[in-house]
């Protein structure tokens, strides 16, 4: 097949009539570009942000709201856990490891006289935080079981908070004032930045806004009587003060089970459901709700970590590239129909029908690949753009060579099938009545 | 105007045709719902937060203090008050619990009968000891405003004691009591037999709550003249005079450390900025929508250009022999625009079509509003518009044509 010979004569051809070729790869390339930098976002948004453990993390919740006012059927008042039922995951009897957390907001008062004091945004979680959401430490390491009994004031920073605070030096074992108590830094973390921030979308800046600095153990918080940063539902009037909070039924509490295997999924459910029943006898959970308990696909889901807006976009980006796609069929029925003379001759020297359909096949796939080139730098010029817009786009607004491989193939498939109807009208060509004068 | 004849040539020549309508259809169903999103962000986006100057207000948010307990917490807002009326240049301070359009803050259930088991609506919590309204520049429209025997300083640590009166906005005085008069009567935070109630004295006219939410949910609030001692932070908020806001926010960070012991945390946020961050998304998206819109204008009238283009290429010799026997320039003209409005014509109507069906998949999987008529209405204007335009310039060059083409053979 003469294929370099097409490829040569395709590209010649694009330069018989610039400004309809100029027309057509411009088409093309706004339609690609459109599609694929929404598509990129998308597809960021919506990865799975820890793929060998994502159905084995399970978020398992209680509804502990008040029966009054409650309709069987009615979503929950909240996707938290009270301080009551985190404790309970906490020593629940099931999976490997256990993890409760709530965001904070503490302050800090830096050894560097120069900083003054400023708030920083963390978590207060048990021990098996780290290992449970793989978190990469560049010095030292998370707590014990003994830290987590005794409420150990120990600290944990994120790599920029240490870098900050202590340059390039090693601050593990310095001491540090955390909400006006004394800290001692036992590890740094190395930058870890999971797009979503599946482990804290509730409050603290959401999904993809948010950037957690300090981790310090989850008793210690509590024992300082630390304030949630974040978001907390209270539908029962408690008693006043902090102990009043823990004995209540204000949701504020994080809880997760990691188990070994996806399967394992029934053992947390059966448990859990035990737990429950075992608590109604106690006289809680009034409204006999069912448990539910999600894995990070679901969790994900279910808090429409992917917006609606997102979605919009994605499916805008569609149509408008179908649009161009039908534009470019008309562009290029333009540009075919006037060569009918060329056909004429060519089918005349012999040319089979199958070779003129490759031919102009061939051509059209020459202005996929120009305009492929073209959508690709419009694209990346529309995500650069997009990202100055706000700090969750900028964090997703990247491509990555999976998309990049994409934009093109779309591209030269898109422009091959817009060319299928005007290719095959240039093949009927009958040679006879081209030859004559016109 | 034959019609026929110009039907009988479309018929023959379906593709080219075909192809115009369908860029048409697409174009159209697309534009109608875009354009219709836009409206309703931008709608949304400019709801009045119920601060009156928006451009001279900031707030101050000042952490860590209070750690000598509630008697030091409360003398130490006290002094951050003082200290921040005596800055020049300022017209009003207040401390306030939260500030709208943050998405910072709390709200409670609220009911009007102590019987009920559901609530009547969620209200923001709007916690101030004094001249939140006059900083904020809130229309009463009925009642009075908060009287110094009024105002409760509480540590929600050891006492559950609360306000016995309230302020509300008038969304919420309509929900709770719809068309009566709502000074006087009781209301309750909570529900059952634990609900507090509060007397409501003043209805202002317009707040909105911390999230701004879309509908009424974003406009009912509750003030009460409570400041809690226990929080360890504090909130107050400035009316700058104009022209003045940036040196008095400077003068103010200046002033308020000097004015505490201990180092504290202070976090200013002007409420444009406020807004700006709270519409981001949907502004974006309503940017995104406009330049979809003339992207997708300008993509349709390049199809119909080309495709008469080609057209008048394709006919030129009819044209000549059209003109060779009679025809004027203006019958060339007249002919290829009814063309045109013919199958744009057929665009609009699949178009239509498209833009109820588009609008029906948004309704029902992205939530989204229903599309009101006027934009189909406005949407098949705009392209019979275009078509007319696009369609000008390669029908003048066929009228053009020299009727001495008719007798030339190529």
């Amino acid at each position: 097949m003469m294929f370099a010979y097409y490829f040569k004569l395709g590209v010649r051809s694009l330069r018989r009539n610039p400004a309809l070729t100029a027309l057509m790869i411009l088409t093309l390339a706004i339609g690609v570009a459109a599609s694929v930098s929404t598509l990129t976002i998308l597809h960021v948004m919506s990865g799975d942000p820890i793929p060998h453990k994502s159905d084995r993390l399970f978020v398992p919740l209680v509804d502990n709201g008040p029966i009054k006012g409650y309709t069987p059927g009615d979503k929950p008042d909240d996707d938290q856990a009270s301080y009551r039922d985190a404790l309970a995951v906490l020593k629940a009897p099931v999976g490997e490891r256990r993890v409760v957390m709530y965001g904070i907001g503490p302050s800090i008062e830096s050894p560097r006289k120069d900083l003054g004091a400023f708030s920083v945004s963390g978590i207060a979680a048990s021990k098996d935080f780290f290992g449970m959401f793989e978190t990469p430490f560049l010095y030292g390491q998370g707590w014990g079981d003994a830290e987590d009994k005794a409420g150990a004031d120990v600290i944990v920073l994120a790599r920029k908070l240490a870098e900050k605070l202590y340059g390039n030096a090693n601050p593990v074992g310095q001491h540090l004032r955390v909400m006006g108590y004394d800290y001692q830094v036992v590890g740094v973390l190395d930058t870890w930045k999971p797009l979503p921030r599946y482990y804290h979308i509730i409050g603290g800046g959401g999904s993809f806004g948010g950037n957690d600095e300090v981790f310090l153990p989850f008793s210690s918080a509590i024992r300082h009587e630390t304030g949630h940063s974040g978001s907390m539902n209270c539908t029962a009037r408690g008693e006043p003060g902090y102990q009043g909070l823990l004995n209540g039924e204000c949701t504020w509490i994080q809880p997760w089970i990691e188990t070994r295997t996806a399967a394992e999924r029934s053992d947390v459910v059966a448990w859990l459901d035990n737990y429950a029943a075992e608590q109604r006898k106690l006289g809680r959970l009034k409204r006999n709700a069912p448990n539910r308990v999600y894995n990070v696909p679901e969790w994900l889901e279910f808090r429409k970590v992917v917006g609606n807006d997102n979605k919009l976009s994605a499916w805008l980006a569609f149509g408008f590239l179908l649009l161009c796609l039908v534009n470019t069929i008309g562009l290029l029925l333009a540009k075919f129909s006037v060569r009918a003379p060329e056909v004429g001759i060519r089918r005349a020297l012999g040319a089979s029908r199958r070779e003129i359909f490759s031919q102009f096949l061939i051509e059209t796939g020459v202005v996929g690949l120009a305009g492929g080139l073209l959508g690709l730098v419009l694209a990346l010029g529309a995500l650069a753009l997009m990202a100055l817009q706000s700090n969750r786009i900028s964090a997703v607004a990247h491509m990555d060579w999976v998309m990049l491989l994409f934009t093109f193939v779309m591209s030269v498939l898109a422009a091959m099938v817009a060319g299928l109807l005007p290719t095959w009208r240039a093949c009927q060509v009958t040679p006879a009545l081209q030859l004559k004068s016109q | 105007m034959e019609i026929r004849p110009i039907l009988a040539a479309l018929l023959r020549n379906k593709t080219g045709a075909i192809l115009v309508a369908v860029q048409v259809a697409i174009s159209m169903a697309i534009l109608a719902n875009a354009l219709h999103i836009v409206n309703v962000r931008q709608a949304v986006a400019a709801r009045p937060s119920g601060i009156a100057d928006e451009h001279n207000v900031f707030f101050v948010n000042i952490d860590s203090i209070g750690k000598g307990g509630p008697e030091q917490h409360l003398a130490e807002q006290k002094r951050f008050i003082d200290v921040l009326s005596s800055i020049s240049g300022v017209q009003g301070v207040a401390q306030v619990g939260q500030i709208p359009m943050t998405n910072n803050g709390s709200t409670n259930s609220v009911a009007v009968d102590r019987k009920q088991t559901n609530e009547t609506a969620n209200a923001a919590f709007y916690t101030t000891p004094g001249n939140l309204l006059k900083t904020w520049g809130l229309k009463l429209v009925a009642g009075r405003d908060f009287q110094p025997g009024d105002f409760k300083d509480i540590d929600s640590d050891t006492t559950k004691d609360f306000t016995d009166v309230v302020i509300v906005t008038k969304a919420l005085a309509d929900k709770m009591f719809p068309g009566q008069d709502a000074i006087g009567k009781t209301m309750f935070f909570g529900t059952g037999e634990e609900a507090i109630q509060s007397r409501i004295v003043g209805v202002v006219e317009r707040l909105q709550t911390q999230n701004a939410q879309v509908g009424d949910r974003g406009e009912y609030s509750t003030i009460v003249p409570i400041r809690f001692t226990n929080l360890g932070w504090a909130n107050f908020t400035v009316h700058a005079e104009p022209g003045q806001l940036d040196r008095v926010m400077k003068d103010a960070e200046q002033a308020l450390r000097k004015a505490s012991a201990t180092p504290i945390i202070t976090e200013f946020k002007t409420i444009d900025e406020t807004r700006k961050e709270r519409y981001r998304a949907d502004m974006a998206m309503a940017w995104m929508l406009v330049t979809v819109s003339v992207l997708l204008l300008l993509i349709t009238a390049s199809g119909i250009v080309g495709m008469a283009s080609l057209w008048v290429t394709q006919r030129r010799k009819q044209i000549g022999v059209r003109r060779a026997l009679g025809a004027r320039k203006v019958d060339i003209l007249r002919y290829f625009i009814t063309e045109n409005f013919m199958i744009t014509s057929m665009g609009v109507v699949a178009g239509v079509l498209g833009a109820v069906g588009l609008n029906q998949f948004l309704v029902a999987q992205l939530e989204m509003a229903r599309l009101p008529l006027g934009y189909l209405v406005a949407g098949s204007f705009i392209f019979w518009l275009l078509g007319v335009f696009a369609v000008y310039g390669p029908a003048w060059r066929a009228a053009s044509i020299s009727p001495a083409l008719a007798t030339r053979t190529a």
